[in-house]
């Protein structure tokens, strides 16, 4: 059975390309997540671009490397949401995944639907430190997932 | 891959060897090169020396053509049949089966000299497999030896002549010098047969021979006789060859081994056997396993091969023999077997103590193993079997190496690590370079294998299921990678080594890999990596990935302190980062860019880097070190281009200062100031206040001079209220004025979160857009000069981009802007000043030229052009039209471009527009656009002329030329002028019937009433508009028509003195006319009406207010519709008028059958009353013939009155007598009684006859027609 998705960090990506917000849930480690996020725009351009063109959101694994595998996501508004898990020896669900970026995707949606956010006054949007609760949204959310049946 | 022997590595393929082919003078030093040289090196062909030797060339040629049959490679996965062929001498010799000699009595317990059980063996005592077995059977045991020799020829001999018997001397000679060569080279196979079937090697003669020899009778039997003499098989063992092309060389080569595939298949299978034989042996045995006494004669010491390791040996073995026989899966499954066996090995130390030559060739043998178990399943699409196998094999591997003392510390795991990626990236490499192609992972193209392609079921499952992700193949870039990055690892742990043991540590490999130079590994990895990810990268993709590993490498150079190459890398990279706004990696990049320049001592590039760092600083801290930096680097340097300034452009990196610039209003007039501030601000976690900033320039659009802030520190008063200050400017001075304005001193230090705020205004002299173009941040210190450009509205991330002005600095206080286009200001002309008037006599008749006169007054100071258009809206009143006039133009809809020329100001022009509407009275509406332009007083004189192309040509500049556009609606009432009644009255006529056969009907001019008659039209012509009019004249236009004429009208006779007369408005005159009206019978038949023949035509004019007339306008009345009589049967009585006493009188009755197809049957009654006025001489009752359609009878009656007086004349009575006539039938009401007999018909008085109509226009068809009632009278007279 596999073991429930434990995510190493999240990203958030504008349809622009730039970061939204990029959370990471491991300490001492937020840059190299940075990098994964940027480089994973490579994948996605290439899955929603290229000749083998599909119409779905979840665009499964994007690459392996190092020790962590990437999966992303992209909503019909061009959003990206870019998953790190770790890389251990079993399989990861499509389902499950599908699940989860469901889940963040909704909790974005939830934070850029307040009033009070102008878009585009800042690249960052609601991934600024201004807005809070998008951030514990996240946190929540992995920690759902991760924890599996850790009460919160 | 280099680290493990070739032999190990390689795809396996029968061997077959090819003896016979040396190249002739050479010969002796060719063969005498080791074969299995011959395999790697694979030296060149050798020259042909004889070129005019046609087998000379055949042997080079097949040497060439045999050799290229197949490649040695690791990665084939094709399964042709093909050889690896080796050539070789032809008295090659196979090693030795054993050592001691066949004819020794040890030989049947002798074993293999490369067997562990044989001292002198390598494997000597406990060793698994040697490369060199491989080796035996790759280069030096073939499975199929080719023999290529010469059949002898005999010298041909020149007939002399064709016809000449052969010469039987020489024949004889010949046959038997034949059979002495033949038998040579039999014995010559029969000895190398010998040899080969001590092996079970098949062994194939191929004679060469020329083409003529091919033809001759006598070959048969002498290769049969070779074949026997030397002991051949039957099949596939001798063929013969003659010089042929290169391309049928390569069809004999092909036939060759097609036919030779099957004894090769053979003799591995036989090995195969062989060694399973023994496996099955050994395994049964292994209880009661006992060492060969051989081994006895070793050192005590060594411990033989345990059984495991047989087992490994024997499956590695059968694996070997499967792979050279193509079979695939038998080989995977082979070495599985063993490679799970020689896992239990390393499993326990005790079997394979770490660190020991052993344990060395057994762990190369494991990971050549796993290549190959690797490869195999990649050969079969099986990516997640081969990586799941990489993989463990490197986990398993990884904790052997914790037990073994090699963990994760040390470089030598993570030497180990890196090979294993390595080997599987130029595995994957290789593979790609063929047939391998990698799966995009992606959910989609997973459902789509699912259905298309025919892979097992369960892998389907596991896929649909979801997916292992370090199972997922990728390209071999990222094993590179991941190759590299072990390696830096290694290096690190080296490096870490190095530290404790100060150089002189004692851990194995460490003097080896001291000598290693990991950065160039590193680099060759990852530059490997970069390509790779290069190529397999799509087109759309902007290379981000690519940009990772550049980064990577460029870090790599920055270790190995090639700093310039470094900040080459670091240039590129930095402009993707910067233009996607990744700010968080590009800091650190940045970062390591500057420690390049430091290194290089690049001052220049150490100053831009900084400051494009103090902009992405984080918080205050960071910023205020930065700034240090550069402060010391301004100090203690000197600019390398003095005078020039360092312009640093940060448009795409983030801004030093905020900079917002508001403008007031959106728009302004031509000269009237318009008032912005500028603001300049540090966000709120960076702290600026110690950049030496000089001079802040504001750059405006072109035609200003630019406006510059110089520093001048506050004075004490000043610094209290810091965070915003406020620098006034004033107007903008625009170029064209002489002087040049004084710069401004400003307080130029930003502490956290303050704001300078610049306000000013500018005025324009011409339209367009005022903006500011760029902000110069310009720092001095030392000789420096650097220039920052920055451009208005440009913020970090943090501060937000708001639009504000500052409306009072105590307490300070902003106002937000709700304006998209607060950056900038447009400035237009003032709007012209035009009166314009509309004067018309409202309502407008029908038909008439109605004037509207437009007055434009110039009251502006501006000369202008004008330009009027005109558009009549389409009407929405039914049957009604209308057009304008203007200026000799007329249109139903748009008069454009009447020109009113150039008006001065204070001068008024004025044109008149004509509207006329007729046909149904409405609202008609106009819109008029009045257009200005303002022209330069001097352009005057040339007139219109040149305006038309001047217009155009500044077509581009719309903006700057200054037009106006009034535009002006006005609804017009419109009424009509007279209106018209028609009162119509029709007479049935007296005149005949034509007769039936009447040949005149048919000419052209006839014209026949009888049925139509005379229709009388009353004309009322009433005036109806409101206000008086004098017509000038009425005219009847005859228009007659074939069904209708007008006959005589009053209007012809007595119109001198009635016109010109006026007309107020309820005045009436009336008009008569006689139309006389000749129906055909379709006509009749279909009740058509008849249009009127003709018009009226009214000419009148309008009586102004001021009692002038109007233009003169004609309105025109058609003649109304007529409408033609529907009797049946009908009589008409015709009595004269008056009668004389006793004189008799005649009086007559037409009885007429106007039905169409009836015939009448008619009684005629005369009622003589007693006391009637008359005595009557005529018939008194009788029947009429019967009356045909169409035609008439005539009755007459003299009647003598004997009264004076109106007297009534007597009763007539007609009756129609058919039955089917149904009672109430014809129009009217009848005149005299229902007989029970018959029905009456109508009696018509024709001096009464008067059917009216009243049309009140000539449209209406709505007709009422009255009959008279009553008895007829006559006036007797005395």
């Amino acid at each position: 059975m596999a073991p429930p998705l434990r995510p190493n960090a999240v990203a958030f990506i504008s349809p622009q390309n730039h970061p939204i917000l990029i959370r990471t849930f491991e300490k001492g480690d937020e840059l190299k997540y940075h990098y994964v996020a940027h480089t994973s725009l490579d994948v996605i351009e290439e899955r929603t671009n290229g000749p083998t063109k599909s119409n779905d959101c979840y665009l499964g694994l994007l690459y392996a490397m190092d020790d962590i595998a990437t999966y992303g996501y992209i909503t019909p508004l061009k959003m990206k949401i870019v998953l790190a898990l770790p890389l251990t020896d079993s399989v990861v669900r499509d389902a499950e995944v599908i699940m989860t970026f469901k889940a963040l995707h909704l909790a974005y949606y939830h934070a850029s639907s307040n009033p009070f956010i102008r878009l585009h006054d800042t690249p960052a949007g609601v991934g600024s430190a201004k807005w809070k609760r998008f951030r514990r949204k996240v946190d929540e959310i992995s920690r759902a997932i991760g924890g599996g049946s850790v009460p919160s | 891959m280099n680290s493990y022997p070739a032999e190990l590595l390689v795809q396996l393929a029968p061997v077959m060897f090819v003896a016979g082919l040396d190249p002739p003078p050479e010969s002796s030093t060719s063969t005498s090169i080791a074969p299995q040289t011959l395999v790697r090196t694979q030296s060149p062909p050798p020259a042909p020396t004889k070129t005019h030797d046609p087998f000379a060339s055949l042997v080079a040629r097949l040497r060439d053509a045999l050799r290229s049959q197949r490649k040695v490679a690791i990665w084939a996965p094709e399964r042709t049949r093909a050889f690896q062929m080796i050539i070789v001498g032809k008295d090659v010799r196979f090693p030795p089966r054993k050592l001691v000699p066949i004819e020794d009595p040890a030989y049947a317990s002798a074993h293999s000299p490369l067997s562990p059980l044989t001292p002198s063996s390598p494997l000597y005592p406990d060793g698994l497999i040697a490369p060199i077995w491989i080796r035996k059977h790759t280069a030096l045991v073939p499975s199929v030896f080719v023999l290529f020799l010469r059949l002898f020829e005999a010298p041909a001999v020149h007939a002399r002549s064709p016809l000449d018997p052969p010469d039987p001397e020489h024949e004889r000679d010949k046959t038997e010098e034949e059979r002495r060569r033949d038998e040579d080279l039999s014995a010559e196979v029969a000895s190398r047969k010998k040899t080969t079937n001590e092996r079970g090697i098949k062994l194939t003669v191929v004679l060469l021979a020329t083409r003529r020899m091919l033809d001759d009778p006598s070959l048969d039997s002498r290769l049969t006789f070779i074949r026997r003499q030397s002991g051949l098989d039957s099949r596939a063992a001798l063929f013969v060859l003659s010089p042929v092309s290169t391309s049928e060389l390569n069809d004999f080569a092909r036939s060759l081994q097609d036919a030779l595939y099957e004894p090769a298949l053979e003799y591995y299978i036989s090995h195969s056997k062989r060694v399973r034989r023994k496996r099955n042996r050994h395994s049964q045995s292994v209880s009661s396993y006992n060492p060969p006494p051989l081994v006895s004669m070793g050192a005590a010491s060594t411990r033989p091969l345990r059984p495991e390791g047989w087992t490994v040996r024997y499956e590695y073995k059968m694996a070997c023999f499967a792979e050279f026989r193509g079979e695939d899966e038998v080989a995977l499954k082979h070495y599985q077997d063993a490679y799970a066996t020689l896992m239990i090995m390393f499993g326990s130390t005790a079997i394979l103590p770490p660190r020991t030559k052993r344990w060395a060739e057994a762990k190369v043998l494991a990971d050549a193993m796993n290549v190959k178990i690797t490869k195999l399943y990649l050969y079969n699409h099986e990516h997640s079997l081969a990586l799941s196998h990489h993989n463990s094999h490197m986990r398993r591997f990884a904790d052997f190496s914790r037990g073994w003392g090699i963990g994760e510390e040390t470089f030598e795991y993570w030497s180990w690590m890196a090979r294993q990626h390595r080997v599987l990236a130029e595995l994957l490499e290789q593979g790609s370079n063929s047939s391998l192609t990698f799966p995009t992972n992606s959910p989609s193209s997973l459902t789509a294998s699912v259905t298309s392609s025919g892979t097992p079921v369960e892998l389907d499952a596991v896929r649909a299921f979801g997916l292992n992700p370090s199972h997922a193949l990728q390209h071999p870039g990222h094993y590179y990678y991941m190759a590299a990055r072990c390696t830096e690892a290694r290096r690190e742990r080296f490096l870490a080594n190095e530290g404790i043991s100060q150089g002189t540590s004692a851990a194995p490999g460490y003097v080896n890999e001291k000598k290693v130079d990991h950065l160039t590994l590193i680099l060759e990895l990852y530059t490997k990596s970069y390509e790779l990810f290069k190529k397999h990268s799509s087109t759309t993709s902007q290379g981000r990935l690519t940009l990772w590993i550049a980064y990577r490498i460029a870090h790599t150079y920055y270790k190995s302190e090639k700093f310039d190459v470094a900040i080459r890398f670091f240039e590129r990279i930095a402009k993707t980062y910067r233009r996607e706004k990744w700010k968080h990696i590009l800091r650190p990049l940045l970062s390591a860019w500057y420690a390049c320049a430091q290194k290089l001592g690049d001052v220049e590039l150490m100053a831009t880097l900084l400051v494009e760092m103090i902009g992405y600083a984080q918080d205050v801290d960071e910023s205020r070190t930065l700034q240090e930096d550069l402060l010391a680097i301004l100090k203690s340097s000197v600019p390398v281009s003095t005078g020039k300034p360092l312009v640093i452009n940060l448009k795409e990196s983030d801004p030093l200062l905020d900079t917002m610039l508001v403008f007031w209003t959106p728009e302004v007039r031509v000269g009237e100031a318009a008032g912005f501030q500028l603001s300049l601000a540090t966000p709120t976690n960076m702290d600026l206040s110690a950049l030496p900033i000089d001079t802040v320039t504001v750059t405006f659009s072109d035609g200003y001079y630019p406006v510059v802030l110089r520093h001048s520190p506050p004075t004490d008063s000043q610094v209290a209220d810091r965070v915003v200050r406020l620098v006034k400017i004033g107007q903008v001075v625009p170029e064209d004025e002489d002087e040049e304005p004084e710069e401004i001193c400003a307080d130029l230090r930003w502490g956290p979160g303050e704001r300078l705020m610049v306000s000013g205004s500018i005025s324009s002299e011409a339209p367009g857009l005022l903006t500011v173009v760029s902000i110069t941040v310009v720092l001095a210190q030392n000789g420096w000069t650097i220039e920052m450009p920055h451009e208005p509205c440009v913020a970090h991330e943090i501060s937000t981009l708001v639009p504000r002005w500052l409306t009072s600095l105590q307490p300070i206080r902003f106002l937000q802007l709700r304006r998209n286009d607060y950056s900038s200001v447009i400035v237009r002309h003032r709007p012209h000043e035009l009166a314009v008037s509309l004067s018309h006599q409202a309502p407008a008749l029908l038909d008439e030229e109605y004037p509207i006169v437009i007055d434009i007054t110039n009251v502006d100071e501006r000369h202008l052009d004008v330009v009027v258009d005109v558009l009549l809206q389409p009407t929405e009143v039914d049957q009604a039209a209308q057009y304008i006039t203007f200026d000799d133009q007329r249109s139903s809809g748009l008069i454009k471009g009447i020109r009113l020329g150039t008006i001065a100001p204070g001068v008024s022009a004025t044109k008149t527009l004509y509207l006329v509407g007729s046909g149904a009275p409405g609202d008609r509406m106009l819109d008029i656009s009045v257009q200005s332009t303002s022209v330069e007083p001097g352009s005057m004189s040339k007139g219109d002329d040149n305006a038309e192309p001047r217009s155009s040509s500044s077509l581009s500049e719309h903006a700057a030329i200054d037009s106006c556009e009034k535009l002006q609606t006005i609804i017009i009432p419109t009424s009509g002028a007279l209106t018209v009644t028609y009162d119509v009255a029709y007479r049935r006529s007296k005149n005949a019937m034509p007769a039936l056969a009447d040949l005149s009907t048919i000419e052209d001019d006839f014209w026949d009433d009888s049925h139509g008659g005379v229709a009388v039209v009353t004309s009322r012509i009433e005036c109806s508009a409101p206000c008086g009019l004098v017509v000038e004249s009425l005219k009847l236009h005859r228009q007659d028509n074939p069904l209708a004429k007008v006959l005589d009208c009053s209007s012809d006779e007595s119109s001198d003195d009635m016109f010109p007369d006026e007309y107020l408005p309820g005045d009436e005159f009336c008009n008569v006319s006689r139309i006389s009206l000749g129906p055909r019978e379709e006509q009749v038949l279909s009740e058509e009406k008849i249009t009127g023949p003709g018009d009226y035509e009214v000419v009148w004019r309008r009586i102004l207010p001021d009692g002038g007339f109007g233009r003169q306008s004609t309105t025109r009345f058609a003649l109304p519709t007529l409408m033609i009589l529907q009797d049946e049967l009908i009589a008409l009585l015709d009595v004269p008028s008056f009668a004389r006493l006793h004189v008799p009188t005649p009086i007559h009755l037409t009885v007429r059958n106007r039905h169409s197809s009836r015939s009448a049957n008619v009684t005629v009654t005369l009622d003589l009353d007693p006391s009637d006025a008359f005595v009557v001489a005529g018939l008194r009752n009788g029947r009429l013939p019967i009356l045909l359609p169409g035609s008439e009878e005539k009755l007459s009656w003299n009647l003598i009155p004997i009264e004076c007086g109106h007297v009534k004349i007597p009763r007539i009575k007609v009756m129609d007598v058919r039955r089917t006539v149904l009672p109430s039938q014809g129009v009217g009401m009848p005149s005299t009684e229902v007989d029970v007999e018959g029905e009456a018909v109508k009696v018509v008085d024709v001096r009464a006859d008067w059917n009216t109509a009243r049309v009140e226009s000539a449209g209406d068809g709505a007709v009422a027609i009255s009959q008279q009632d009553g008895a007829s009278t006559i006036l007797v007279l005395p």
